[in-house]
């Protein structure tokens, strides 16, 4: 076994929320965070909400340093399908959480998604040898 | 020539002993992350109900995000995040990295749990009074129902952390009034349970990814 070298991060990290009013007022009460900025940690979307100001907070969440995890309802990640797949950072970690309206469709999955591609190409490249 | 055939089959068999290390420890983590799933699906939508059954008692307007409290203030719940880092080499310095979460309800571990020690058979709730706290912040209890009719003390662990978490339950839902219906509180239940689920998931991710890592590697090198 590799040896393994644990690295305390700076604690205390946030979860942001990319999902829809109801999602977000549930969890707002435990994990809602205002910066002095009035920065926040959620985007509610609803059915005026833009694909680029999804887009945008995706980008700003995943690049802030103080988010650990990442939640958005499975049925925003569709609209920015590219965007979630080609997400391949360890932190903050992408979850794909079901809706009211969507239930979780594992099909839809980024990370079963890429082990779906892994075992693809896996069964291309024995048949080659 | 045969020593360097015989390490070359060794390095063989080390490597497919690996990979098919890698590929249980993927196997478990994506069964586990299916049920995860399912999980949270399940306390979402009883999350979802309770929610909306609050709001059909208070009202729509009562229970809405342009009540949510956009003076500044920190989040009660956070993630405490370690990474451990594997000398095997990677392709890849992200997939190298395997974070391990856990939370921090409410300013405290979720997973510990308060040990609670019974005096004569009695919860600290059930003891006829209390004497006062300890310098290290633990409770003192007296009892004088004892059987043997003497006084047994005994010290608990800080009920007081309870009451501050309590308090900071109650703290969280203020925005939506001073008096909110239980059904609210319920709802709030269920999404820290939710909370957990989703650390799980997190945790157990970032095992898919690792093992999706080391299989990547072992293919290149192969």
């Amino acid at each position: 076994m590799a040896n393994r070298v644990q690295i305390p991060t700076n604690n205390s990290a946030l979860i942001a929320m990319i999902a829809d009013e109801d999602t977000v007022t549930g969890f707002f009460a435990g994990v809602g965070n205002v910066d002095l900025r009035r920065n926040t940690n959620y985007l509610i979307v609803d059915s005026k909400t833009t694909v680029k100001a999804i887009e945008d907070a995706f980008k700003e969440f995943t690049t802030r340093e103080d988010i650990a995890i990442v939640l958005i309802s499975q049925y925003v990640a569709n609209m920015i399908r590219f965007l979630v797949d080609s997400y391949n950072k360890a932190v903050p970690a992408i979850l794909e959480i079901p809706s009211k309206d969507h239930p979780y469709d594992p099909a839809h999955d980024s990370v079963l998604s890429r082990v779906r591609y892994l075992f693809s190409s896996e069964s291309v490249s024995s048949g080659r040898r | 020539m045969g020593t360097t055939a015989a390490a070359e089959t060794e390095g063989r068999g080390e490597a497919v002993g690996e990979e098919d290390g890698a590929i249980l420890q993927l196997l478990d983590s994506l069964d586990g992350y299916i049920s995860l799933m399912g999980s949270l699906s399940s306390s979402l939508r009883q999350g979802w109900l309770e929610l909306s059954s609050a709001r059909h008692s208070m009202g729509n307007s009562r229970i809405s995000s342009t009540l949510f409290d956009m003076k500044p203030h920190s989040s009660a719940t956070t993630v405490d995040l370690t990474v451990s880092t594997g000398e095997s080499p990677s392709h890849d310095a992200d997939q190298a990295m395997q974070p391990h979460f856990s939370l921090l309800k409410w300013g405290s571990r979720g997973d510990e749990k308060s040990p609670s020690v019974e005096v004569d058979g009695k919860t600290p709730s059930q003891a006829s009074s209390c004497s006062g706290r300890t310098s290290c912040g633990l409770l003192l209890l007296k009892t004088d129902d004892s059987d043997e009719g003497g006084i047994s003390a005994t010290i608990y662990p800080a009920v007081a952390a309870d009451n501050q978490v309590r308090k900071k339950r109650s703290k969280a839902l203020s925005m939506f009034g001073a008096l909110v219906p239980p059904k609210l509180r319920v709802a709030q239940g269920s999404f820290e349970t939710s909370l957990e689920a989703i650390i799980e998931i997190a945790n157990t991710r970032s095992t898919i990814l690792s093992a999706l890592g080391r299989l990547q590697t072992v293919d290149l090198r192969s």
